[in-house]
């Protein structure tokens, strides 16, 4: 990928938590923190560190449960801004979002809902305030925290992008990057494979060895939902995942979201389709013109 | 028109009866683009692979120094490497002018930067959503790094058999560094120069029908390195 991909890729702002993660982004503009506070918890203590279904607080609502072990709502953003340019795309004075359950987010395009989930992703850092994770302040943590931390968040891109390969190692992928440190075996990820697959509608017979190209538009978005659920994310963030999907593909996604919030993953979806969205989410923010209510 | 066919004859039976003198040819023209093209993919994926992948300072000025490299003259880099190899250069104790091996080192410095240029390109052309979807599913800086290159596979092997297609079809490196030697270092490009040269057709014929099948099946592999990449 080129420098031109990742402009497009990090917005200009600041300090992408992505460059983070291979050393400091040169000329990043990340204002300093006056405010942040000292370190919330060392690594070791840290909630964000234990596995989600250790902890007893989802409710399936998403409306204000805190973690029972940081008592500290998942997210917390505080004074955060984030700007593109000269223009600040996203202006959130304070946001609490609560571990488990599902979160809605609506409002109309150019209104900072992408932004926000990028942040949410631990993709962006804030220009400016504090975003903290788990009890965890994000942009205080050094890269390999950072990048630590991320492999607990997942995003589902608005087009997701499959891997020129088999439905099977797609769906894998996640699971393979983190097999050097769970000592996850052959069986136990094909096993996590044909699950993540069934809870996404899709009979892992049919379509395990089927390739990328021989899938249709909802089989696509479908697999890489699958690709995300795979490895039992803390948080599943999905930006517009029924944007050009049937009725009935979307329903299927809405049920899969139903079942791994049912598990404790604590799911985030940006939609336009308030129809499909109001059933579904606990709480739903309203985003636009860069601030968030709700 | 009847010496063209009498040579066109003569070739085709030089090859049927596996003629050893163009054999010979053909073996060292393998042999030396084969070290070769090796040479150049360890060298240069890697290189083309930084290029496209990070910003650095200066990273423009890399790119048109490669890209002006793709287009110098082999006779230039035979210049250069006959002078690194020659016995007063810094690396004539290598012994390693007018050898295969010798002929390789000039045929790398031209297929290096047709690799690193076509390396970078694909990497830089590469969909924008893989990082992001690989950091997404929880990739480390290396794992995207090798996702990255298998992603971009058939790519990359186009780029190699580019290379071999330039490597292998080139004349004056092999003439300056090998020396043209008969059973040596003759090469198909070489020995096609000195037979016409010398007014055998049939042996030029013959090696040239070599390297047009060598060029039709390279074609043949980069239409369907092609169809699979833009898939």
């Amino acid at each position: 990928m080129s420098g031109r991909e990742t402009r497009s890729v990090l917005p200009v702002c600041s300090g992408s938590l992505i460059d983070a993660a291979a050393g400091d982004a040169p000329g990043a503009e990340t204002e300093p923190m006056a405010d942040r506070a000292p370190e919330a918890s060392s690594p070791e203590t840290s909630c964000a560190d234990k596995p989600y279904a250790d902890k007893p607080h989802a409710d399936g609502q998403g409306t204000g449960v805190l973690c029972a072990r940081c008592q500290v709502p998942l997210y917390q953003l505080e004074g955060v801004v984030r700007r593109h340019g000269d223009r600040t795309v996203l202006d959130v004075p304070r946001l609490d979002i609560a571990a488990g359950g599902i979160t809605g987010v609506v409002g109309p395009n150019g209104g900072g809902k992408s932004t926000l989930l990028r942040l949410l992703a631990l993709l962006d850092a804030p220009c400016r305030g504090e975003l903290r994770f788990a009890g965890e302040a994000v942009g205080a943590l050094s890269s390999a925290r950072t990048a630590d931390l991320r492999r607990s968040v997942t995003l589902l891109l608005q087009e997701p992008y499959l891997l020129r390969r088999s439905v099977y190692e797609n769906v894998a992928f996640g699971l393979s990057v983190r097999s050097v440190r769970s000592g996850r075996g052959v069986r136990e990820t094909a096993d996590a494979v044909r699950g993540a697959l069934e809870l996404v509608a899709l009979d892992p017979e049919v379509f395990l060895r089927r390739r990328w190209f021989e899938l249709s538009g909802g089989e696509a978005q479908r697999v890489a939902l699958a690709a995300r659920l795979a490895f039992s994310p803390r948080v599943l963030l999905m930006d517009e995942p029924t944007a050009s999907l049937d009725e009935d593909s979307a329903a299927r996604i809405a049920d899969a979201a139903r079942a791994v919030a049912a598990r404790g993953t604590t799911v985030i979806v940006v939609s336009h389709d308030r129809d499909w969205l109001e059933p579904l989410a606990g709480r739903i923010l309203k985003v636009r013109r860069g601030q968030v209510e709700g | 028109m009847d010496y063209l066919l009498d040579g066109l004859a003569t070739a085709l039976r030089l090859l049927a009866a596996g003629d050893a003198e163009t054999f010979s040819a053909v073996w060292i023209t393998l042999a030396a683009s084969g070290m070769s093209i090796a040479a150049c993919l360890a060298i240069g994926a890697p290189l083309g692979f930084l290029i496209g992948y990070h910003d650095f300072p200066g990273r423009r000025a890399v790119r048109i120094a490669v890209d002006t490299a793709l287009c110098f003259p082999t006779v230039v880099i035979g210049l250069l490497v006959y002078l690194l190899l020659s016995r007063q250069g810094p690396l004539g104790d290598l012994g390693l002018l007018f050898t295969i091996p010798g002929m390789s080192v000039g045929l790398t410095l031209l297929g290096i930067p047709i690799v690193m240029a076509m390396t970078a390109l694909a990497v830089e052309q590469a969909d924008a959503r893989l990082r992001l979807t690989l950091l997404t599913l929880g990739a480390d800086g290396r794992q995207v790094l090798f996702a990255t290159l298998w992603e971009t596979r058939y790519h990359l092997m186009l780029a190699g058999v580019a290379a071999f297609g330039r490597i292998v079809s080139e004349v004056g490196i092999s003439m300056m560094v090998g020396g043209n030697i008969k059973w040596h270092t003759r090469t198909i490009t070489t020995a096609i120069a000195l037979e016409t040269g010398k007014g055998d057709y049939a042996l030029g014929i013959a090696l040239g029908l070599v390297l047009l099948a060598i060029a039709l099946l390279l074609n043949l592999m980069l239409a369907g390195l092609r169809r699979r990449a833009g898939r």
